[in-house]
């Protein structure tokens, strides 16, 4: 190499190097703008407009608009707006010797049953559900769960699943199961947000279905420091969690497998909590992100209901090597044996479709296996 | 029905509550004794056991239990004979003569129930508490306690040999099984009050400051026992409100809870280790409760205390087991989980416990093992 070119080389390399480093700071610039300034800006933009209050939507609009129509939102619905009763504004029934109506007008709805001797009515302020619905009723400060729900299969009531047995004697026996307080709590607590603090309802605050300090816990805190620019106190990642964490997570709602051990869980009336038949799958794994409830289901979405949507997550462990190992999971996690059948609809033949017995629905068995027709269900 | 009913019963014995068991005895054994009467007819034993028999009508105990006695030393295989003599010997307060004949009548018919629930009521009058305890235990079991009429007093005082034994658990299963049919009485709920509180004497050995304290806790125990949690919650709000500082009361309540919700349970155990830092047994049961509760953060300070106390303590081994593998020390909780399994192999929680712990160590295989295995035992 002459002087000259060397000279000329260096010269190269010094312009080279002044471009990557304008390169560097304009993509560190641009990352700063991408990762952080939205959040900021969207907050200092709320703080500018005084009327517009900071929420989780002021920085996280994406995913607050999907959740909106997502089943968790919608676990209780408004006494006064429901959907349900306001399409359905005169529900009837008769069974065990009463009869049962759950009328709406004007945005309220009333649930009532009526035998010989009378006929007792209550508001109703609290609906659990979105598609099916039960009823929560207050009477003499004690809770009741409404003994008939409304089922959209058939556009109208019947018995709620687990009471079939009852036996009511009396008009308040008719009218509900008393709740316990263990229940209670459980049942507000999952269906509604601000609705317990500690052992103790707080009916007064409640809000109906899933808000986002349900789950992401320190949110509130998170929205209140970032309003004042400080965004160190976020909320704790549960995309982070473990399989096994995120199903026992989700398990506190959905019931977890230890759950249903300790409550015994027998048959298929219990197919509906999903974290508990999913643990029973031989290829459940505690640390295996592809078999967590996350890999297949986006809480914040609607549920997709196409099969063939799930076709790629199962793959994800079951299709041939060869392809799957371009993925980078793929490369440290096991691929399992690949289905011998077929490579479309997974589900419609390793999860197949229960019954709910007195639920008027079908759930989707998580227990993920080689089912054939005919076998028993498995517990 | 009131348990001083019996004492009167015992007194003034008509009409019988225990004329049904008697039936039941006298039919069981019918055929047999009219065979017997058929093949050795002495004019003599006829004689007697006519007069005796008229005698119970005439309600002339100490005649009857005279002609008895007669006629069974001419007949000593005659069972109706012994079953009158235990039953108006108990009657007459002379229990060890009521032991005496329901020994020979077990002697000739091991099963018959209604004796050995008479010879264990028998044995508490007399103190020894152990015999009864035995006789009453298999009397239930064999059903002595299904008769409505016999129910109250076989189950109170098999409640109260349980409370002597230390059996606390099982003597509010005795009392849970009372209030389930709204059975009660003072006697009732200071029997709960006391063995909710770990106390094993009897409500008569109890002074009468004392007495108000296991009566107030007995009455919100019985509320609880009978279903209605909000009102038992109440009360025992009220209690602890009394007797800020009295051990034993968030114990009791706390136990109560924990088989509907851990959390809860855990939160009295909370106040009640806060009351006495030295109770061993209610650090254990916080920290089982809080593992329960999945609050394994909580849970490991306290199991480290109540292991430290108690190294054999089965709760403590499990709940720091688990506290501690749950935290990160898989290494450490797996061997206590083990050890626990070593001296009890059906554990179902140990094996819940190396469930989880497997998994987190990424054993795939053995956590589906340990859930599998835990699913068979629930069974």
């Amino acid at each position: 190499m002459s002087a000259c070119s060397a000279s000329s080389w260096r010269s190269r390399k010094r312009r080279l190097a002044g471009v990557v480093c304008v390169v560097a700071a304009t993509l560190a610039i641009v990352t700063a703008i991408v990762c952080g300034w939205p959040s900021s800006r969207a907050v200092s933009a709320a703080q500018a407009d005084t009327s517009a209050p900071v929420t989780c939507a002021t920085c996280h609009a994406g995913v607050v608009n999907s959740y909106a129509h997502a089943p968790m939102r919608h676990a209780m619905e408004p006494a006064t707006a429901d959907p349900v009763l306001l399409a359905n504004p005169d529900l009837k029934i008769q069974q065990n010797g009463y009869s049962y109506s759950v009328q709406t007008k004007d945005g309220h709805s009333t649930y009532a049953v009526t035998d010989a001797t009378g006929t007792l009515t209550l508001p109703i302020h609290w609906i659990f559900g979105q598609h099916s619905q039960t009823f929560i009723l207050e009477k003499d400060g004690k809770l009741y769960e409404s003994l008939v729900s409304y089922f959209p299969r058939e556009h109208g009531l019947a018995t709620t699943p687990g009471d079939q047995h009852m036996k009511p004697k009396t008009l308040t026996e008719a009218m509900g199961r008393e709740l316990p307080q263990w229940e209670t709590l459980t049942c507000f607590n999952c269906h509604a947000s601000s609705a317990v603090s500690g052992s103790r309802l707080t009916l007064d605050k409640l809000v109906p279905g899933l808000e986002c300090e349900r789950c992401h816990t320190g949110a509130q805190q998170h929205m209140a420091d970032a309003v004042n620019g400080n965004f160190k106190t976020l909320p704790k990642s549960l995309k982070r969690m473990s399989t096994g964490d995120i199903s026992n997570f989700c398990g506190q709602c959905h019931r977890s497998w230890e759950t249903a051990v300790r409550a015994h869980f027998k048959g298929p009336s219990y197919v509906r909590f999903q974290p508990y038949r999913l643990q029973i799958s031989k290829c459940f794994a505690f640390n295996d992100p592809r078999i967590s409830c996350l890999a297949c289901h986006d809480p914040h979405q609607p549920v997709n209901h196409d099969q063939a949507f799930y076709d790629k997550k199962c793959l994800a462990c079951h299709g041939d090597a060869h392809v799957a190992s371009a993925s980078a999971s793929a490369a440290v996690l096991p691929m399992a044996k690949s289905c011998p059948v077929a490579k479309a609809n997974c589900a419609s033949c390793h999860m197949p479709k229960v019954e709910l017995p007195g639920g008027h629905v079908q759930f989707t068995d998580h227990d993920i296996r080689i089912a054939h027709p005919g076998d028993p269900y498995p517990n | 029905m009131g348990v001083i009913r019996f004492s009167t019963l015992r007194h003034a014995p008509r009409p019988f509550r225990w004329w049904h068991a008697a039936l039941c005895v006298t039919l069981i054994l019918g055929a047999g004794s009219a065979c017997g009467l058929a093949q050795q007819t002495s004019p003599t034993f006829d004689e007697l056991a006519a007069q005796a028999a008229a005698a119970r009508d005439q309600q002339n105990l100490p005649l009857a239990i005279d002609l008895y006695t007669r006629a069974e030393q001419l007949k000593p295989d005659w069972q109706e004979g012994w079953w009158y003599l235990t039953l108006l010997q108990y009657s007459s307060n002379q229990f060890p003569g009521a032991i005496d004949a329901a020994n020979h009548l077990l002697q000739l018919v091991p099963h018959a129930v209604p004796a050995m629930a008479l010879r264990g009521l028998s044995e508490f009058e007399i103190a020894d508490y152990k015999a009864s305890l035995r006789d009453l235990e298999m009397a239930v079991d064999h059903g002595a306690a299904n008769d409505p009429h016999n129910e109250q007093i076989i189950r109170y005082h098999l409640a109260l040999d349980l409370t002597r034994a230390s059996r606390f658990q099982d003597a509010l299963e005795q009392y849970r099984l009372l209030a389930a049919k709204n059975i009660s009485s003072p006697e009732i709920m200071a029997g709960i009050g006391l063995a909710g509180m770990r106390s094993t004497s009897f409500p008569s050995e109890v002074n009468a400051a004392d007495l108000a304290l296991y009566q107030a806790t007995g009455v919100a125990g019985f509320a609880f026992l009978f279903g209605d949690s909000l009102q038992a919650d109440t009360l025992f709000q009220q209690v602890f409100a009394k007797y800020p500082t009295t051990p034993n009361l968030h114990l009791f309540y706390g136990v109560l809870l924990f088989s509907h919700d851990a959390g809860l349970a855990a939160d009295q155990f909370q106040q009640e280790v806060a009351i006495a830092p030295a109770n061993d047994s209610a650090r254990a049961l916080l920290a089982f409760a809080l593992t329960i509760a999945g609050r394994f953060q909580e849970a490991l300070p306290e199991a480290e205390r109540a292991y430290a106390a108690s190294p054999e303590m089965e709760m403590a081994q499990i709940a720091l087991g688990r506290s501690l593998g749950e935290t990160g020390n898989i290494d450490r909780g797996i061997p206590l989980l083990q050890k626990v399994l070593d001296r009890d192999p059906d554990n179902l929680e140990a094996h819940m416990g190396l469930a989880a712990l497997y998994g987190r160590a990424g054993r795939k295989e053995d956590a589906y093992r340990e859930r599998m295995l835990c699913l068979k035992l629930a069974k």
